[in-house]
């Protein structure tokens, strides 16, 4: 009993260490890839369309959401201690640390992450993958990529969209319901931020970007058994693709805040 | 030197073989077909061919360059002389017919958007398909896409064809159209083909050879008049359609007497 346990440890650990390795070999691959030619401008500008122009709504819908949530929760704690003057500086500081990189990391991940992983997914199974490799086209290259650089260019817009929506979803609520000052909510959003804020939460979205398209592309890619697999693949990017964010968010914080 | 030399190749699935010590070759300009029944390894050898799959043991050797022992640059070289036509055509359906027929060329040619259409246009009548540039995959039927995925293959002028079970799931008019635009690209490409059908009518007409694949041996490869004669037990019973005989691993179901009124 005692070796069937090892035994099935060993082998989880041996497949964890498998699955990792494909990952990091398929990512190393995309990496390398970036630079090779030839450059397909076309593709690469469906993509921006793709993850950046067609998500604009769902970012903002979600920003705004979340921000004014965020605000109401912080004038009725605030109010508890006759300090609802600090409501607008911690909605700025929450927004532009916090809440901009990771609602727009989470919303993407979701909405294009499991895009990528659906469409790879059956590409792989009706062997259009297969039939880009018989024309002499790399998948890592003409799929990967152009998904990989439109996801770390269009997050960090994305974010600092969301930073910008999340500015007036507090405005609406602390100036428009909590009767607070237009200038003083101004003034007081921005005053625990330094520019150091922004470049870290664009630094947040530029990782995310990245995990979003890498995982997506690699959920796909290793889609198998028709559609089960193809159901699976968006289902299982989702979930892996939010795991490392909220993950890779405490430890860039941790490293970016020092 | 033949331009496909199979040496000894051996593929398995975990524990189940697929193909074991298969020796084929395929000569310039020759059409070999290639028979078998389902799961017998038809189409890993052609993926083997393609480099798609890694063999076991033995090589695959295409106009004398091993396949295995190819970088990927080099692997890409040998690919663009193979036109690949997939059994469901494989079509990108996120583009249209005319892009489809185009992608080989955008990506590897250096010509201008008038040769690229002139060239489409070209590869889209020879496989009887003029006419449909504009439409998807979604809006072609199994027939079509197949014939356009033959466009497809042949835009970069390949010297080797392979047809994956070009006719499968088709109706009996439609598997003769696809057999005569297969013997048309045959003759007017002059290319060296390699095809895997159950069809065994078009079988007999696009071969220059045929050979059987039974449990991932190949045991007949011969012109088509000899291979009709082999006294083969397994090629005899093929040829027939009949469930019994030594071609199944799992007995058939027995045969009932028809009830007449």
């Amino acid at each position: 009993m005692v070796l069937t346990f090892f035994d099935k440890a060993g082998a989880g650990v041996l497949r964890a260490l498998d699955t990792a390795g494909d990952f990091a070999v398929l990512a190393g691959r995309t990496f390398a890839a970036i630079f090779k030619r030839p450059f397909d401008v076309q593709n690469l500008f469906r993509q921006f369309q793709a993850v950046g122009i067609n998500s604009l709504p769902v970012v903002i819908l979600t920003s705004l959401a979340v921000s004014m949530v965020f605000a109401v929760q912080l004038a009725f704690g605030f109010k508890q201690f006759q300090a609802e003057g600090l409501a607008s500086q911690v909605e700025g500081l929450a927004v532009m640390r916090e809440l901009a990189p990771v609602i727009t990391g989470l919303m993407l991940s979701g909405r294009v992450g499991s895009a990528m992983a659906a469409e790879l997914g059956t590409m792989q199974v009706t062997e259009q993958i297969d039939a880009l490799e018989c024309l002499a086209t790399d998948p890592i290259h003409y799929l990967f990529v152009p998904r990989l650089l439109a996801s770390v260019v269009m997050l960090p817009i994305l974010t600092a969209v969301s930073v910008y929506v999340g500015y007036w979803g507090g405005y609406l609520i602390l100036v428009g319901v909590e009767g607070q000052s237009a200038y003083v909510f101004g003034n007081e959003f921005y005053k625990l931020l330094a520019f150091r804020d922004l470049r870290i939460a664009l630094y947040k979205a530029f990782v995310f970007g990245m995990i979003i398209a890498l995982v997506g592309c690699w959920k796909g890619y290793r889609t198998q058994g028709g559609a089960e697999g193809v159901g699976n693949a968006p289902t299982s990017s989702v979930v892996t693709s939010s795991l490392w964010i909220l993950i890779s968010d405490f430890f860039l914080t941790k490293l970016l805040l020092v | 030197m033949p331009v496909i030399d199979v040496v000894n190749l051996s593929k398995a699935f975990g524990p189940k073989v697929v193909l074991s010590d298969v020796n084929l070759s395929v000569e310039e300009g020759e059409s070999l077909v290639v028979l078998g029944g389902s799961g017998t390894g038809k189409t890993v050898l052609l993926r083997n061919i393609m480099g798609l799959l890694t063999p076991d043991s033995g090589h695959v050797a295409v106009e004398g360059k091993i396949i295995g022992q190819l970088s990927r640059d080099e692997l890409f070289q040998v690919r663009q002389s193979i036109g690949m036509c997939f059994q469901m055509a494989a079509l990108f359906d996120s583009m249209t017919v005319f892009e489809n027929v185009a992608f080989g060329l955008r990506r590897h040619q250096k010509m201008t958007e008038g040769q690229i259409q002139a060239r489409v246009e070209e590869c889209l009548s020879l496989v009887g398909m003029k006419g449909t540039d504009k439409l998807k995959p979604a809006e072609l039927s199994g027939g079509m896409k197949r014939r356009v995925g033959f466009a497809r293959a042949i835009a970069l002028k390949p010297k080797i064809l392979l047809f994956d079970e070009p006719t499968t799931g088709l109706d009996p008019v439609m598997t003769d159209v696809i057999g005569r635009v297969i013997l048309d690209l045959k003759h007017e490409l002059g290319v060296t083909t390699i095809t895997i059908t159950h069809d065994l009518k078009s079988a007999f007409i696009i071969a220059d050879r045929i050979a059987l694949l039974f449990r991932g041996e190949c045991i007949a490869c011969q012109p088509p008049a000899e291979f009709r004669d082999n006294p083969h037990p397994v090629v005899q019973q093929f040829l027939r359609g009949d469930a019994d005989g030594p071609f199944l691993q799992d007995p058939p179901p027995p045969k009932r007497k028809e009830a007449h009124a």
